[in-house]
């Protein structure tokens, strides 16, 4: 009989060793995976090397919670309400090492770790992207002629964060909205978690089979979080929570507010008492959006 | 009929009047008035534009209302939703598959070039932009692009990025060609204060037309390079009630340009 991998959060976090290079998913406002982010900032991890998909509030709030040492950005954007506060103030600051990747970068070098290839073969397009994060680009040579390339080199983590929506006790996953990069994600990562918003049956999974995208085999643990990506969308069962998100960029002004911040919804909180401060009047109205109600 | 139209209007209908039929075209995420400016265009001259989202993946998404492109919500108008590892390919290698992108920048140069990445040094920044993500490749790969301002100062608009992410004429010249990157580059940059196009031979920016009510002084006084000025400047035409009313009728109803822009 194959082993249920359904743990909770803080267990799921507590053998990410601190130095680790831990990616993480979602894109922009949905499907952060925050109830991890917020378990791994309670654990008190440090020095963590991040590898966030184009994202926004998980990468940030490590950042801001001093668990990280650098980051890899393709995107780090609070889009209509601005810059990433901490991601942006860490790296004025010079005390967050920055890794500028572009999309050609993430992607080959991505595709280069699940290969098991060194590099990557990207067009050169004569940005300024390889002078500072020569370890991640390098020319190759070409003849007269043929197109100028670059190599990018690949990418692996230790460790992956994901956010979905539903998955089986056994790891298969099943995304009920675009899966951006979490599929490559997980491919270059050893180790690979992944928070669900519910638990539901194999016979769940298997009547509707073409939502598994990321197959058993790929999961080394699942972890029940309704509302686990919460104030980020969950595409198809709840919206992005904005007043939450304009009450972080807020509390992010300061240190000591946002050390108030991080007491009262991280350090002090589980992921059930977080959704309690949150309130279930405010979390029903998230949950009510069109594509639930078709 | 129509209350006169605000920035943010104004620069979407601008773009939306550039873009041909049968068109395929790229946005970003933040887009309200790259998104407004092409479900305006299907309203109009191009009613078979194919355009996508870089991060929903969504294709031809049509609310009557503008939602951020990086809202899920919005995929479920459209005709398709593409697999990321899918789009990767023809975002990031493939020569010339979108004929055009539209893009917003912190700072855009006199060649074009542009920047959302960093203002001053790369390890210690003055101000640390959201990054490149697919704006390389893009500016690098597409037939065109264009750059939308909602501000024009000499702090946006500098003789050279500070970190070049998305090259559009290189050193200005044949730099480009000569960096072999496909042709293409900038076609248009708009802001509040005209639209800018790129003189042939040198590749170096020109103004084409000038918002109504400001002058040639005021746009030298906010650029802190040299524009080309070439004989009389048109003035911008501004939209027309049809345009307006199809754009506040059947893209932005709820007026998002109008609070946004204002």
């Amino acid at each position: 009989m194959t082993k249920s991998k359904i743990i909770s959060a803080d267990e799921a976090v507590a053998e990410i060793q601190d130095g680790a290079r831990v990616a993480l998913g979602g894109w922009i406002f949905n499907s952060q995976p925050m109830a991890l982010v917020r378990a791994l900032i309670r654990k008190g991890a440090r020095d963590l090397h991040l590898i966030p998909a184009p994202g926004s509030i998980a990468p940030d709030m490590l950042i801001g919670a001093g668990c990280a040492a650098s980051t890899v950005c393709v995107f780090i954007s609070f889009e209509q309400f601005g810059l990433a506060p901490h991601f942006r103030r860490e790296a004025e600051n010079g005390t967050l090492k920055v890794h500028d990747l572009d999309g050609p970068g993430i992607a080959g070098g991505l595709r280069a770790g699940i290969c098991d290839l060194p590099y990557m073969p990207v067009p050169d397009l004569g940005t300024d992207l390889p002078k500072f994060a020569p370890e991640h680009y390098w020319p190759l040579p070409s003849k007269p002629g043929e197109r100028k390339m670059l190599a990018v080199a690949a990418i692996k983590a230790d460790v992956c964060l994901l956010h979905a929506q539903q998955a089986d006790e056994y790891g298969n996953v099943q995304h009920l909205g675009p899966p951006f990069f979490d599929a490559m994600l997980a491919q270059v990562s050893r180790r690979v978690i992944v928070s669900v918003d519910r638990i539901v049956s194999t016979e769940t999974i298997r009547k509707s089979n073409h939502l598994t995208k990321l197959p058993s085999v790929m999961v080394h643990a699942v972890v029940e979080a309704p509302f686990g990506a919460h104030p980020t969308a969950s595409p198809s069962m709840y919206r992005s929570d904005e007043t939450y998100l304009k009450e972080y960029v807020r509390s992010s002004g300061n240190s000591e507010s946002f050390s108030g911040y991080l007491d009262r919804y991280v350090r002090k909180s589980s992921q059930s008492a977080y959704l309690d401060v949150i309130g279930g009047s405010r979390l029903a109205s998230l949950a009510v959006s069109e594509s639930n109600l078709a | 009929m129509s209350s006169k139209p605000s920035l943010g209007e104004t620069l979407a209908v601008l773009l939306a009047r550039d873009i041909a039929d049968g068109e395929k075209v790229i946005i970003g995420t933040n887009s309200d008035i790259q998104l407004a400016a092409c479900n305006l265009a299907r309203r109009m001259q191009a009613p078979r534009l194919w355009w996508i989202s870089g991060p929903g993946g969504m294709v031809n998404p049509t609310r009557d209302h503008l939602l951020s492109t990086a809202d899920f919500e919005n995929v479920e108008s459209a005709e398709a939703w593409m697999d990321l590892p899918v789009m990767i390919d023809f975002i990031d290698w493939q020569i010339h598959f979108f004929d055009f992108a539209i893009l917003s920048a912190l700072q855009v140069d006199r060649f074009g070039n542009i920047n959302t990445v960093v203002v001053g040094d790369q390890r210690r920044p003055r101000v640390r932009g959201p990054g490149t993500v697919g704006i390389s490749a893009l500016c690098g790969l597409a037939k065109r692009y264009y750059v939308c301002l909602t501000r024009h100062d000499r702090s946006a608009f500098v003789p050279r990025v500070d970190f070049l992410c998305g090259p559009g004429h290189m050193e200005g010249g044949d730099s480009r060609e000569r960096m072999g990157l496909p042709p293409g580059g900038p076609k248009l940059v708009l802001s509040p204060l005209g639209v800018f196009d790129f003189a042939p031979g040198s590749k170096a920016m020109r103004v084409k037309s000038i918002s109504p009510g400001v002058t040639i002084e005021q746009i030298r006084d906010a650029t802190a390079f040299d524009l080309v000025v070439e004989g009389t400047l048109p003035t911008s035409v501004m939209p027309t009630d049809e345009e307006l009313t199809l754009l506040r009728k059947y893209v932005d109803r709820r007026g998002v340009l109008r609070r946004k822009f204002p």
